[in-house]
């Protein structure tokens, strides 16, 4: 399957193994990436608070370079925000004929336009597992069952509310398929109470106190929930929880170190790919209990 | 023990107001309500108020369609008073903050409503009534020289010795104690009693506990036999579909297809006043052409999309939640259903009942300004109007008498009729629950839109039966905090005061006006009806008597849409 | 076999007893409320259970609870529709009925909406502060504007936002979605008079308008779709676009910087982001500023952090990669923000366009122009 493939600011950035990664684990899935290298910055949410147009046009821009995508079935992110602030302006543009051609309009230099087709999509990784791959499809793919290790999902706020405007009434399961992809690669899921709360990324600049008490409490839960490490599907998130750990451990005044993998790492070391490949030696919060657990699966 | 000068039992638009003025006035206010400000009934009023604001319109045009709708059974005076008002109250309103539907041109714009001549209805979408409820109560936090008593339940009224109001017992919720407050003036507002009916548009907190606590004071009752059933209820739950929706447009269908107010109301339509379209829509039913889910069609379809978004938002959310019906694309099934009680505690125009120191404001009481029957958007500007003349005329009699004597053996009593409740036993009697509900069954078969003296009697039979009941009730909570139950025994007793009063003086008044429509008496009859019927306690029970109507301008003539 | 079975979540504070969790049977069609279930139990099995309820209209806002883990109204949450949540979400058959969050319980699921939602109500100044005397007739204002306030007008006051809210769970001193709504109520409300000092108060709140974490908790469990957090997007927009406050939370400096390194680079420039957002959007004022420099020195440690991990390439920090058609961005930017008028589509207002053929042919009238 072709997608058009945005892989968001961050991948690209500060978490350099998660885009790796999906180079690395797509191709292994039959996913044919065409990097839409001349999209922009999604906004995070943090544009339109600045200007809704501006932002429902830069995301417009997006979705026309990647409906222009020869053979393309869709759009994939790899971001829970990319997910949510660019589902946010679709459902606006797709709300208001008028709204979208204004918008398109300023499209019109540069010879794109977004249009609105019942059939587009643009889907996160996770959800492209699931829906368009299939878990089956995954679980034939798996070479390395990861039996024994026991991970947290972490969904990122962007992908699981608001459900109305995030196709929970077509898909309304979209909050579990974490743990369905986590059975299909032989992993046990574990039940914690932050797997839909906020990592507190948003804020991290204007209210550390409230970002990292959030982060530090979610990673304690999944702690106390006797997990291996967490997993998440959105690469803002993964700052919060691994990058910033060690400072959200003195808010909730606890030792934490927990490890925190990007889904794709996750998805790729059930495919048989190394850690090293996967960057999974880059991270702020070691790895290396985890890598342990899975040489051992290797072995046995 | 608290004291003020004015005390406000009740804290819905009518109380809030009542308190607003009062404090205003330089009294000290303490108001009082069992549930927290905003969830009070008034919520509930979606369409709007009316008030002839608009230059071409005249507060005459006003009074006169509501005294027609009234069915001339309403005090002229009063309605004049109202009338008159409406517009300096609803600027008012808009000027600390009421987010009033605007124009183009950035004025108040209206919408039509049932029996009015003009479009004189002013709206927030059709959340009118919470529109203002919250922005009352926006004030209320503003002044905090009022006293707010959040989750208090009164159990009964005070007097000192010459028979003047002193007071209230009121128990806190949260922790189950009770305090007597003393007040030279104590304002009733505690709204209406539809829960004596079931099904009901009215909230489960609308038992009637003023009314029945003003009739054991020896306070007359008027035109409690006036009990309006609005035509577009909920089949089942009772739940409320606006006039709003019929002032934008929408239309009413019997199961064959038929606009049938065509028969009743040729020029009004679906816009006459409310017991013509709940009669008609009765008839429709009883003669076979209604659902078979005994209901008629009310299709609000026809008005457009854009606007019912933006002024029906509410009852797009009621149909898809409570009826699963998209009311954008089809019809809704609805049928007349208990909604509102034109009588209440008599008062005089400014809102003093017959006991000294009493007032009633707001649905409690009766004026009377809607008589046989209330107009749509007319009753959130009762509440306002004689909720401030209420709350201003209360203020003035505390400036000029002493605080009044109130004993504490009252509150004593009241403890240990709590006690003595909580501690009966499942063998004492039956569940309060079992009782209101064959209350409110009873009420709605026999006490409704077509009436007759068997089916009356029948009624009176069994809510004499249930009033034994009643003292006998047990319930199942033994705690301080928070006990509902014992609450619930308490307004039962509150109900049945109030549906003993609708059933007699609806078993007296032998004709058909209004809201009452007997099918033994078909006919109005001016010669010998045109007055209010009260009831009061006497020695061995209620006391029936009458009342003059009182006539200004309007004589008088037959009543057609 | 009852038709449904309601877990409560009982609490009496005169026992003496921890809370504990209750099964009642359920007699009632899929349709009726999870109200109606508790309503049933408390008639037929225990009068003693306690919950607020009224109008069972979802207009009187006095029954929020938790249901199946998640806030909602009891009255208008279908049983049906709560059994089929509990069986996909917890794989079980009982429906969960407990308090909502983030407040103290009084007693089974009845909270302390004083002493959370009310406190913070109160604290944003919650009634209109119009300038001098009001006119003789209406104030004259457009009509969008009171169309537009009538989405915070919404609010029934709940508390269901509140009891969901993860920022106010990690800070309890957060005003919270329901007071910053009430508080959009004022602030767009063309006749108040203090909408600069209203945004300045809460701007430079620590636990205002910038501790709010973009969660969507409120907005997806509002019953009136009041969409809290979309009016402290748009509090925030006036906030640093209309009146330029330079709050000490860095607000402000955060989306300018945010904002101008999209404008410059197109994607995202996180090195930068962090020393611009203390220094108001800029780099160069974010090394003079002392305030500044204390705030970016206490974030050092991360940083490191990050640099010795081997995820953060001291390169990278250093130079970051414009778009090819950079200029497209900046010609986007500037054709926005120069326009007149800010365009905002809210949802609430406007709907969504109607039927699939109206929108085909809508939408064949727009590829024409």
């Amino acid at each position: 399957m072709k997608v058009a493939y945005w892989p968001g600011c961050v991948s690209r950035g500060f978490t350099p193994e998660l885009h790796g990664s999906v180079a690395k684990v797509a191709p292994m899935l039959d996913i044919e990436l065409e990097e839409l290298d001349r999209a922009n910055c999604c906004g995070a949410g943090v544009i339109a608070e600045h200007s809704q147009e501006l932002a429902d046009t830069l995301n417009a821009r997006t979705f026309a370079l990647a409906q222009d995508v020869d053979g393309a079935a869709g759009m994939m992110n790899i971001c829970s925000t990319c997910q949510g602030a660019q589902s946010e302006c679709q459902e606006r543009l797709d709300a208001d004929t008028d709204y979208r051609s204004h918008v398109n309009g300023h499209l019109k230099p540069e010879g794109l336009s977004y249009e609105k087709a019942g059939d587009w999509w643009n889907k996160n990784f996770l959800w492209l597992l699931v829906e368009e791959i299939g878990l089956d499809a995954v679980r034939e793919r798996v070479v390395r069952p990861l039996e024994g290790l026991r991970v947290a999902p972490f969904y990122g706020c962007y992908i699981v509310r608001p459900t109305k405007r995030l196709g929970f009434d077509e898909h309304p399961d979209r909050d579990t398929y974490i743990e369905q992809l986590l059975a299909a690669l032989g992993a046990t899921p574990v039940d914690y109470a932050g797997k839909h709360k906020c990592c507190g990324f948003p804020v991290i600049t204007m209210a550390k106190h409230t970002s990292l008490r959030q982060a530090g409490s979610q990673i304690a839960d999944a702690l106390d929930a006797d997990a291996d490490c967490m997993v998440t599907p959105c690469p803002l998130c993964h700052l919060n929880l691994d990058l910033q750990q060690p400072d959200a451990a003195k808010y909730v005044e606890r030792d934490l170190g927990m490890p925190v993998l990007h889904l794709p790492q996750l998805v790729g070391l059930a495919l048989g790919l190394e850690p090293k490949e996967l960057g999974m030696n880059k991270h702020v919060i070691g790895t290396k209990d985890v890598q342990r657990k899975i040489a051992e699966l290797a072995a046995a | 023990m608290p004291e003020h000068d004015v005390l406000v039992i009740g804290a819905g638009l009518a109380g809030q107001r009542a308190a607003l003025a009062a404090a205003e006035e330089g009294a000290s206010v303490g108001i009082i309500s069992k549930v927290h400000p905003v969830r009070s009934h008034s919520n509930a009023a979606q369409g709007g108020i009316n008030a002839a604001l608009n230059p071409e319109d005249s507060w005459e045009s006003h009074a006169f369609d509501t005294v027609k709708g009234s069915d001339y059974l309403g005090d002229q005076d009063a309605i004049e008073i109202m009338c008159r008002e409406a517009p300096d109250e609803l600027l008012h309103l808009e000027h600390i903050g009421v987010t009033f539907h605007r124009n183009e041109e950035g004025k108040m714009g209206t919408r039509a409503f049932g029996g009015a001549s003009a479009a004189r209805t002013y709206y927030v979408a059709d959340i009118t009534g919470q529109a203002i409820l919250h922005v009352l109560y926006e004030q209320l936090m503003k002044h905090d020289e009022v006293h707010r008593y959040e989750e208090w339940f009164t159990t009964s009224l005070v007097q000192d010795d010459k028979g003047n109001v002193a007071g209230a017992i009121t128990r806190n919720i949260r922790d189950g104690s009770m305090e007597l407050f003393r007040a030279k003036a104590v304002i009733l507002a505690s709204g209406g009693n539809g829960q004596v009916y079931n099904p009901t548009t009215n909230a489960l907190i609308c038992t009637g506990d003023g009314i029945a606590m003003a009739y054991r004071l020896g306070a007359p009752l008027m035109d409690m036999e006036m009990v309006q059933y609005h035509p577009t209820t909920l089949q089942g739950n009772g739940l409320l579909i606006t006039e709003g929706a019929r002032g934008e447009g929408a239309h009413l269908y019997n199961a064959n297809g038929e606009r049938f107010m065509e028969k009743y109301a040729p020029n009004k339509m679906e816009l006459a006043s409310r017991d013509v379209v709940s009669r008609a829509e009765q008839t429709e039913i009883n003669e076979g052409r209604g659902f078979p889910d005994g209901t008629v069609a009310l299709d609000i379809t026809v008005v457009p999309r854009k606007r019912i978004h933006e002024a029906l938002r509410e009852i797009v959310n009621v149909g898809r939640d409570f009826a699963g019906v998209d009311i954008t694309t089809e019809p809704i099934h609805i049928k007349p259903g208990n909604h509102y009680v034109m009588g209440g505690v008599k008062t005089d125009t400014e809102g003093k009942t017959h006991i000294p120191g009493l007032y009633a404001a707001g649905e409690v009481a009766c004026v009377s300004v809607h008589g046989g029957n209330r107009l749509g958007a007319n009753s959130l500007l009762d509440t306002l109007i004689f909720g401030r003349r209420a709350g201003q005329d209360a203020a003035k009699r505390a400036h000029s008498i002493a605080q009044p004597a109130a004993s504490e053996t009252q509150l004593a009593d009241e403890q240990a009729m709590i006690e003595g409740i909580i501690r009966r036993d499942k063998e004492s009697g039956r569940r309060v629950s079992e009782v209101k509900a064959e209350l409110g069954k009873i009420m709605d078969e026999h006490v409704a839109v077509f009436r007759d003296e068997a089916g009356l009697r029948v009624a009176l039979e069994v809510v004499k039966e249930l009033k034994e009941h009643a003292k006998n009730v047990y319930v199942d909570d033994k705690g301080t905090v928070f006990n509902q139950d014992v609450l619930g025994a308490i307004e039962l007793q509150f109900m049945l005061e109030n549906a003993e009063a609708i059933v007699i003086s609806a078993l007296e008044r032998k004709e058909s006006r209004g809201a009452q429509f007997r099918t033994d008496f078909p006919e109005r009859n001016d010669e010998e009806w045109l007055k209010h019927i009260t009831v009061a306690t006497g020695g061995g029970g209620p006391e029936l008597d009458y009342s003059e109507v009182t006539l200004t301008q309007w004589e008088p003539e037959e009543r057609t849409y | 076999m009852a038709d449904y079975t309601l877990k409560l979540r009982r609490f009496d504070p005169e026992s003496g007893k921890a809370a504990y969790w209750e099964d009642f049977g359920v007699d009632l069609p899929p349709e009726r409320s999870v109200l109606d279930g508790i309503l049933q139990a408390r008639s037929r099995d225990d009068g003693s259970i306690a919950i607020r309820c009224s109008c069972q209209a979802a207009i009187c806002g006095s029954c929020a609870v938790r249901i199946n883990g998640k806030t909602a109204l009891a009255c208008n949450t279908k049983l049906g529709e709560a059994q089929d949540m509990a069986r996909s979400r917890r794989g079980r058959e009982e429906i969960t009925v407990e308090p909502m969050g983030n407040f103290p319980v009084l007693k089974d699921l009845v909270v302390d909406m004083d002493a959370v939602h009310w406190k913070k109500v109160q604290r944003v100044v919650p009634w209109l502060l119009p300038e001098g005397d009001p006119p003789e007739r209406e104030y004259i204002v457009p009509a969008e504007a009171m169309i537009d306030i009538t989405q915070s007008m919404a609010c029934i006051q709940c508390g269901a936002c509140v009891g969901a809210c993860l920022s106010l769970e990690a800070d309890p001193e957060f005003i919270g979605p329901a007071a910053l709504a009430k508080a959009y109520r004022f602030i767009g409300d063309p006749r108040d008079g203090q909408h600069e000092e209203r945004l300045k108060d809460l701007a430079e709140d620590p636990h205002g308008l910038y501790d709010c974490t973009h969660c969507f908790a409120c907005v997806e469990v509002c019953p009136k779709d009041v969409a809290p957090m979309n009016q402290i997007m748009r509090l925030r927009r006036m906030a640093t676009s209309d009146y330029e406050i330079k709050d000490k939370n860095s607000g402000y400096g955060h989306e300018k910087a945010f904002v101008n390194l999209i404008e410059k680079y197109g994607t995202l420039h996180e090195s930068q982001l962090l020393p611009r957002s203390y220094g108001q959007g800029s780099l160069i004022r974010s090394q003079v500023d002392p305030s500044s420099l204390k705030q970016l020195t206490a974030s050092l440690p991360t940083v490191i952090g990050g640099l010795k991990s081997g995820k953060v390439s001291p390169v990278k920090a250093l130079i970051h990669h414009k778009l090819p058609d950079q200029k497209q961005i900046r010609r986007i930017f500037h054709e926005i923000e120069s326009e007149d008028e800010r365009l905002e589509l809210n949802l609430y207002i406007v709907g969504e366009e109607a039927t699939e053929e109206e929108g085909a042919m809508a939408e064949g009238k727009g590829s024409e122009t």
